[in-house]
């Protein structure tokens, strides 16, 4: 610890002083009132002395006035070593990608040894070895105080793109007239290219170098995958350390859930190492990205677009006539076999060429000579993948031996298996080999191949099998071509040399070929595409820096990434494209560290702490507390210590709830449910009344609170304008002062609404619902019923309605025939199934649990406008029964 | 705490265990009102006070036919009337300090000394009401109360009446009447002996009775403090009250006599009530003051 200002220190020499006024200043008197002050005027004291200031307080006095004046003298801690030099110091930062990892850390060491260069009054200008996402070219701020410099600094961020090394050399040299000067150099541990040793004379130019080093983390590299049959090929690079390394990628989707993981371990001494992520293709297809776990960087995201995703595969049959017939077609078991994950295109072979495609397959498609081959060809050698499947056709070609992309040369005609002029039986399949891309596939027993056509026997044909059958002869055969790959089915792709087409294998196996492919990009390649999200330094996406351009779609590939083509997506909705930092970066190498430079540790130039602002906030809570304590001393805090401390007891007090409900029925309307004993009915009852209370609260007049259980002679029901009475199978039969209540209720204006649950398009869902409701409807006094139709009030309460959903729809509901006038017609039973309450119903998370069935958000609207009426007819009776009768009424006006 | 209507029941409840409080009064103030101190001359009364012949003019409805009867002689010689003795009630006055200095209270008491003086006011009133004295807020404008439904009306003039300090107003008090103050009297005694003089001249004769919180009494205070009064009197800066305590003592003594000297020779009587005892007793110490024997 060194004082900054130690001189200061002197103010010490004045605490005896201090100690000694206070001694002599007597505490300020305590104030009384005293109504007979008049009897004590003029009373003098017998005894002299007066009272002393306590010891303890005037020793807090003496420490606050000293902590104040230690604080005034500066103090500070970790104070490193000086710099050499005395002119400006120049502040080198890489913010590369690769120093996004330790961001904080590094402007903590170049903070750290900007405070030397403060305390030793010297300027200092910056460098950031990466442009800004302005494009604005590398080049040494002007020379300022050291406080202005630390705010530019703050401000600076890491880029998503690597070092410029022979900018920043121009800069420095640029910078040479500066006498005197030294330069601190905060690396990011990589050559960032050839230029390093430019740089690093340069740099040795300039002035004697401090680099703060060695206790810094390295970044590691995330290259974009690698597809393959049924996993992506993670790649990571970095720079070759002595140990090795794990590093975890985790592949996320767009919501941001991590749906796999990988961990690969970089060996010592290594660049790379690449690991599967294994993943069915349905989970595949929903990654966007992925990133490697530990401190986020540019450098640990690698962005996921449709290449890596859609795989259109096209459809090419050698007889376009027959080529779609159910079950006999060439195509027809491939078409549904594919459909489910890929995009299927049909059409000639040059239409399909057009686009970009990432599979075709040829069902019994010979290929003669000519420009069909030739431009297929080329197609695969650019990385397609062609699947062939044999047939007749293929096998009368075969003896021509002119079709060439193929994996195997074929013999000529087929070889048939078992049928009834042959000896053999038809072929199983033999289990798949360890390095064919069906490895692991589970084959069913009844596979059985019958015809096939035959490959030439060759010394690589074994290890050019995917898949073979049991004697051992090649069914699947391969060949790399190019970039791309032919694949061929030794069988036809319908059942009529076997039934392999019409197996669950067959979809998996053609799954699994696909998956082998390359993804296309949809997009045109002559298209601008226009970035619309751009990883940050941080591998964040964010809005494109100012300096972001449009980029053509087929320049994705051969692209770089700088302040002009910043990493991240590209491109309109259907056609994103993605450019990733990894794709075309260099493979990182180790920078050595500055020749003659000298070495500090982050921890070293651990930042200078200034002690002076917490005592000083010491002291002044030292002070506080004398000022609290003279207070006491004066007794003018004995009547404020209750009223503070229940003050300080009322903030404390978390606001207490003010939405009590009501427990009394009495005082407000709710509607209630007749407990069925079933929980799971209850609950759904329960819960679709609050649905409906609510809805009914927000859309009216009403105000409902929440609904009560019911129990028929046991609760008064009297007090409930509506009952919902769910009933179960199992209902028991109801005593006789159950009847009694319920009959009571009903007379008295009570609705009850039976809802059996299973009518309509949910018949079924509750059986013996019906047989239940008929058992109990005996005992009670249920009037005449009548459909309920659009005339009805029901129907117009509210809402004007025709139908009456639920969670089910489409079945009569039944209420009292119009013709008692008690009660002015207000039907004292609603009877259906439609299961209200289902679909009334909301969740704890606010959503409906139930779905509605045939379905559709009108149902459920239907199903709440209903309710709706069903309250209003409960509130208001047929107050809206006029409603009903203003045809009658304007005819009658009329005339 | 002000003095509400609610607080005449409790000072009601409070006298109510003595016996109504019939004043003493060697002569009673000359009011019209009725009251039970006979007055030895014709007038409104219900005690007989004698018969006297029938004089023509008198009204014929006044004949005592009984007593005439008795007589034995013709009219209207032998007609008597009969006369009762007028009687009337002593008018008390009623006085409790409302100056600042009976609005406080020290930390050891929970009443001020003007609620318990309130309260000694309501109840004496409630004791001289059932015994059927006139009694009478010395107030500016303040009518007498004659019957106990009139004790709410005092209770809100008291609560009405306000901080007005200083001595009692000087209002016409009825002759011969009678007079209790409560206060703290801690006055000098210069203005006490003016205030008394000024009552004995009307004439009128009196009770004082000076309440006095626990703490101006004692002096409980420690160590160095300012004492500051509540009527302007100035600050009293004591750097060790301790020592200072048994001289005040003296001086609260001193200061206690003579206003009872004062009163003495006045022929009022005087008496001390602390705060922290109970009211029954002070109130007590007036009842017999005052009360005839």
């Amino acid at each position: 610890m060194i004082f900054v200002a130690p001189w200061v220190l002197a103010g010490l020499a004045t605490l005896p002083l201090l100690w000694w006024l206070l001694r002599v200043t007597p505490p300020a008197p305590r104030s009384e009132v005293f109504p007979a002050v008049r009897l004590l005027l003029g009373l003098n004291a017998t005894e002299e002395t007066p009272a002393r200031t306590p010891w303890w307080l005037m020793a807090l006095r003496l420490l606050a006035a000293g902590l104040v004046i230690v604080a005034l003298a500066r103090p500070v801690l970790d104070a490193g070593t000086a710099m050499a030099g005395k002119g400006p110091v120049l502040l080198v930062m890489d913010n590369g990608w690769a120093s996004a990892n330790d961001w904080v850390r590094r402007k903590e060491a170049a903070g750290a040894l900007l405070d030397r260069a403060e305390r030793a009054g010297r300027k200092a200008a910056l460098l950031m070895t990466a442009q800004e996402g302005s494009g604005a070219p590398v080049a040494v701020s002007a020379t300022m105080p050291v406080a202005d410099l630390r705010a530019r600094l703050a401000a600076m961020q890491p880029q998503p793109w690597p070092p410029e090394r022979a900018a920043a050399a121009d800069a420095m040299e640029a910078w040479h007239d500066h006498p005197d000067a030294s330069v601190i150099y905060v690396p990011d541990g990589l050559t960032d290219g050839p230029d390093f040793d430019r740089f690093a004379s340069a740099m040795r130019a300039v002035g004697p170098v401090t680099e703060v080093c060695c206790d810094l983390g390295s970044a590691a590299l995330l290259m974009p995958p690698t597809s393959e049959a049924d996993r992506l090929l993670a790649h990571v690079a970095q720079a070759p350390r002595v140990t090795a390394t794990e590093v975890s990628v985790l592949a996320r989707s767009g919501d941001g859930r991590t749906l796999a993981r990988t961990n690969l371990t970089i060996p010592a001494g290594a660049n790379e190492a690449s690991g599967p992520i294994p993943l069915p293709p349905e989970l595949r297809n929903r990654l966007t990205q992925l990133v490697l776990e530990g401190p986020p960087g540019a450098g640990s995201v690698v962005l996921l677009d449709e290449r890596w995703r859609r795989r259109p595969v096209g459809l090419l049959s050698g007889d376009l006539a027959s080529a779609d017939a159910p079950f006999s077609g060439s195509i027809y078991f491939l078409k549904r076999a594919l459909e489910p994950f890929t995009e299927l295109r049909e059409g000639n072979a040059a239409t399909l060429l057009k686009r970009d495609i990432s599979v075709l397959i040829l069902a019994d498609r010979p290929l003669p000579p000519g420009p069909e081959r030739d431009a297929l060809e080329a197609w695969v050698r650019k990385g397609g993948l062609l699947i062939r499947f044999a047939g007749p056709r293929t096998a009368e070609s075969a003896t021509s031996g002119t079709d060439t992309l193929l994996p195997t040369k074929l013999l000529a005609g087929d070889r048939q298996l078992g049928g009834a002029m042959s000896w053999s039986h038809p072929a199983g399949l033999a289990a798949f080999g360890a390095a064919s891309p069906f490895a692991g596939l589970r084959i069913p027993d009844e596979i059985t191949v019958n015809r096939q056509v035959l490959a030439e026997p060759t010394a690589d044909l074994a290890s050019r099998a995917w898949a073979t059958l049991e004697d051992g002869t090649p069914l699947v055969t391969e060949m790399p071509d190019g970039a791309g790959r032919v694949v061929l089915f030794h069988v036809t792709a319908n059942a009529d040399w076997s039934n392999l087409p019409i197996s669950g294998l067959f979809v998996e196996m053609l799954r699994r070929l696909v998956d082998l492919s390359v993804g296309v990009a949809s997009t045109p390649g002559t298209a601008t595409l226009a970035p619309v999200e751009t990883v940050d330094g941080f591998g964040l996406l964010t809005p494109p820096p100012a300096a972001a351009v449009g980029l053509r779609a087929d320049k994705f590939g051969s692209t770089p990434v700088s302040p002009r083509h910043p990493p991240g997506l590209y491109g309109p909705e259907s056609g994103r494209q993605v450019l990733n930092l990894g794709a075309h970066i260099a493979v990182p190498e180790a920078a050595p560290p500055i020749s003659g430079a000298t070495l500090e540790t982050v921890k070293g130039s651990a930042r200078e702490r200034a002690l002076a602002p917490p005592i000083l906030a010491f002291a002044i809570v030292l002070l506080c507390a004398d000022m609290i304590l003279s207070l006491a001393l004066r007794g003018l805090l004995r009547t404020r210590i209750s009223a503070t401390a229940s003050l300080l007891l009322l903030l404390a007090i978390p606001g207490a709830h003010a939405l009590e409900a009501s427990s009394s029925p009495a005082t407000d309307t709710r509607l209630g449910y007749i407990v069925s004993g079933d929980t799971t009915v209850d609950g759904i009852a329960k819960s679709g009344l609050e649905g409906l209370s609510e809805y009914v609260n927000h859309r009216t007049a009403a105000t409902l609170f929440e609904p009560d259980a019911v129990r028929p002679g046991e609760t008064d029901l009297s007090l409930y304008p509506l009952l919902y009475w769910p009933v179960t199978a199992d209902a028991p039969d109801l005593t006789a002062a159950q009847v009694a209540a319920l009959n009571d209720y009903m007379s008295r204006g009570g609705i009850i609404l039976f809802d059996t649950r299973d009518s309509g398009s949910g018949a079924g869902f509750a059986p013996g619902t019906e047989d239940a409701l008929q058992r109990i409807g005996h005992s009670l006094n249920i009037p005449p019923l009548a459909p309920l139709n659009g005339e009805h009030v029901l129907s117009r309460s509210f809402y004007l309605l025709s139908d009456f959903p639920g969670r089910f729809t489409g079945d009569t509901v039944w209420v009292q025939r119009d013709q008692d006038r008690t009660n002015d017609s207000v039907s004292p039973v609603i009877i259906g199934g439609n299961d209200w309450a289902a679909a009334w119903a909301i969740g704890p998370e606010g959503d409906n649990p139930y779905a509605v069935l045939p379905g559709g958000q009108h149902q459920r609207i239907l199903a709440y406008r209903f309710g709706v009426n069903l309250v209003m007819y409960a509130l208001t009776g047929n107050y809206k029964g006029d409603q009903v009768h203003v045809p009658a009424i304007l005819q009658r006006l009329g005339q | 705490m002000t003095t509400s209507p609610t607080s005449a029941l409790t000072a009601e409840a409070l006298g109510a265990r003595l016996p109504p409080l019939l004043v003493a009064a060697d002569r009673v103030a000359s009011t019209v009102a009725q009251g039970v101190h006979g007055r030895r001359r014709v007038g409104q009364g219900d005690s007989f006070w004698q018969f006297r012949r029938f004089v023509s003019g008198d009204p014929l409805s006044r004949i005592d036919w009984r007593q005439s009867a008795k007589s034995g002689r013709g009219a209207p010689e032998g007609w008597f009337i009969r006369e009762s003795e007028w009687e009337a009630a002593q008018t008390v006055c009623l006085w409790s300090d409302a100056s600042a200095s009976m609005r406080w209270r020290s930390r050891q008491v929970p009443v001020e000394k003007r609620d318990r003086a309130d309260l000694l006011l309501l109840s004496l009133a409630s004791l001289l009401l059932r015994g059927g004295e006139r009694v009478i807020m010395m107030q500016q404008g303040a009518r007498p109360v004659t019957n106990r439904s009139g004790l709410e009306r005092l209770a809100a003039a008291l609560a009405t009446a306000g901080d007005n300090s200083g001595p009692p107003p000087d209002v016409r008090l009825p002759k011969h009447g009678t007079v209790v103050l409560f206060s703290d009297f801690l006055s000098p005694l210069a203005d006490i002996k003016t205030l008394i003089g000024r009552f004995a001249a009307e004439p009128v004769t009196g009770y004082l009775l000076q309440i006095l919180d626990p703490a101006e009494t004692a002096l409980p205070y420690q160590g160095r403090v300012r004492f500051r009064g509540l009527e302007s009197e100035g600050d009293a800066m004591i750097p060790r009250v301790e020592s200072v305590r048994s001289a005040y003592a003296q001086r609260l003594k001193a200061h206690q006599d003579g206003i009872a000297a004062i009163c003495a020779a006045a022929g009022f009587g005087f008496g001390v009530h602390r705060t922290d005892h109970p009211p029954e007793t002070a109130l007590l110490t007036v009842y017999e003051a005052l009360a005839a024997r």
